[in-house]
């Protein structure tokens, strides 16, 4: 094969995208759906349920304070920290309940593994941004909060290329 | 007083012709790294490449911390190819605390390293692709790279860094409807990635920009001990997943591509072929693997290895052979963990292929070494 006509298939190559369908995802006006409610796991079996790995949930009626998220996130950002709960707020003996730093996790989720109560799940809430690093300090009471997300774009493929649709 | 300096450093007394050129370490073309070059003009005298600027003691930190807690901190050396770099160690794992790993969980493991392979390639391709001026090529792997990702996004839950790999299985079992939808990604990927010959590998400027440069014989390539895609463009047939299958390698089809030419054009193709045959063995993997089982085998929470043993495990990775030492003493932690990586083994091929070369070639023979700088310094 010649040069000139190297270069002209590869120009053609190119030229040919012209036609097909742009594949960017629009964010933020479109957001990719994932699979299902976020990362959970069951301590029955040993096993995860699969999803995104995103801000976490506390169950405050199955917490009990045993602290086992905590030390499972030692070894790894050091994120989580048991704080005392408000007496209102009160659900277990100890009364104390993970507050989650995300200005250091590192969505791992092994402390939703170490969790044996179903009280720690994570969510397909990944928008976490904020002015301060105060902002980033989740309580247990924002934690406890069933975040909204709005995610509907999937990617699509046909003849004409892949899009985000 | 008079301080011994490192051969790279130290002032020497040169001709006049010849030019000491730091390239790095905040070079976008070095990668937090610096290539120390001597230059005659335009041609390449002598080259001393410099890692250990991005040292972050993996290994001691690995010695502090639990079987399990290790797990996220030891996939960081290369995140786009996480589950690569933490296989290793998790086989390495299993063996000293005795688990026998379920069917399924293998197959799953398969899958998201082949998965893990071909996102590492893409953007090894995409900084390939710029390094050579060839904004095309920068812009259309970074694009196809996302199917991959969406796909390892639905099955870890995370988009590079997955944490999925743990000693007994995986993680999570797959999602719903998993295998259909990355059937019909890796489909359209691999009909992507045909599409790169035209447009980058049969390009006659490529071609003439990469042919004949820095090339690495065969015999060089055994001595200096360079791994993976190096190796296999240098004309030598050795890739783990056939000569020492682990997991379930041994019951697919892998093809090893075999390249004799040995310069940077060899070495740039044959990742791309890689990609094309991990599409295959995704394939086959999703055909063979057992629909349903479980995938993880049920842990204590801080497991205990039973006593003073070591093991060295290890896997083919994006780059080449990746292999991980642990030394346990009955303890939660391991005694010591030590990575062997394929970046390291490759660089020390550099000087060598620079030699002669004009200052013009530096990057595509640099880059097509499969090198990356985190992972070296690890």
């Amino acid at each position: 094969m010649g040069t000139a006509t190297g270069i002209i298939r590869a120009l053609n190559s190119g030229i040919k995208h012209i036609a097909t369908k742009r594949f960017t995802l629009r964010y933020p006006e479109e957001k990719l759906k994932f699979v299902g409610d976020g990362y959970q796991f069951d301590p029955s079996t040993g096993v995860g349920i699969a999803g995104l790995k995103g801000r976490h949930m506390l169950f405050h009626d199955h917490c009990t304070g045993c602290q086992l998220c905590s030390i499972a996130c030692e070894g790894v950002a050091e994120a989580i920290a048991m704080v005392k709960v408000p007496e209102e707020q009160k659900q277990n003996k100890k009364s104390i309940m993970p507050q989650i730093d995300y200005g250091k996790c590192v969505f791992c989720g092994l402390c939703v593994d170490a969790c044996p109560f179903y009280a720690l799940y994570m969510t397909n809430d990944y928008e976490l941004s904020s002015f301060s690093k105060e902002g980033l300090i989740y309580t247990p009471a924002q934690l406890q909060v069933k975040p909204y997300v709005a995610q509907d774009s999937e990617i699509q493929i046909s003849d004409r290329g892949a899009t985000h649709g | 007083m008079t301080v011994e300096l490192p051969p790279g450093l130290a002032l020497q007394k040169v001709d006049e012709r010849i030019m000491t050129l730091n390239v790095g370490p905040q070079h976008p073309g070095s990668g937090h790294m610096r290539i120390i070059v001597q230059i005659d003009g335009d041609y390449i005298v002598a080259c001393d490449p410099d890692p250990g600027y991005v040292h972050r003691g993996e290994e001691k930190m690995a010695e502090y911390r639990n079987y399990i807690t290790n797990i996220p901190h030891l996939e960081r050396p290369v995140i786009h190819d996480s589950c690569n770099v933490l296989y290793p160690y998790v086989l390495g794992a299993e063996e000293l605390l005795g688990i026998e790993v379920p069917e399924r969980a293998k197959y799953v493991r398969v899958i998201a390293s082949e998965l893990n392979r071909c996102i590492y390639i893409m953007y090894w391709l995409a900084i390939y692709g710029i390094f050579l001026g060839h904004s095309t090529m920068f812009m259309w792997p970074a694009g196809d790279r996302e199917l991959l990702i969406d796909l390892m996004e639905k099955m870890t839950g995370a988009r590079v860094t997955h944490a999925h790999f743990v000693p007994g299985g995986v993680r999570n079992d797959l999602p719903p409807n998993f295998e259909d939808v990355c059937l019909r990604q890796v489909n359209y990927f691999e009909k992507r990635i045909k599409e790169y010959a035209a447009v980058f590998y049969d390009n006659p400027i490529l071609i003439s920009r990469t042919r004949d440069t820095g090339i690495l014989s065969r015999q060089d390539a055994i001595r200096y001990g360079t791994t993976g895609s190096v190796l296999r463009a240098s004309g030598v047939d050795y890739d783990l997943r056939v000569k020492e299958p682990y997991d379930v390698y041994d019951e697919l089809d892998v093809h090893t591509n075999v390249m004799k030419e040995g310069d940077s054009y060899a070495r740039s193709r044959i990742p791309w072929l890689d990609m094309m045959e991990s599409c295959n063995i995704i394939r086959q993997a999703l055909q063979k693997m057992p629909k349903s089982g479980s995938v993880r085998v049920k842990l204590k929470p801080n497991p205990k290895t039973k006593g003073l043993e070591s093991v060295y495990k290890r896997v083919e990775s994006g780059r080449g052979s990746l292999g991980c030492y642990i030394v346990s003493d009955a303890k939660t932690e391991p005694y010591r963990v030590k990575l062997s990586v394929p970046s390291f083994r490759n660089l020390i091929a550099l000087p060598n292929l620079l030699r002669g070369e004009k200052l013009g070639n530096m990057p595509s023979v640099y880059w097509s070494l499969n090198y990356w700088p985190v992972e070296a310094d690890r």
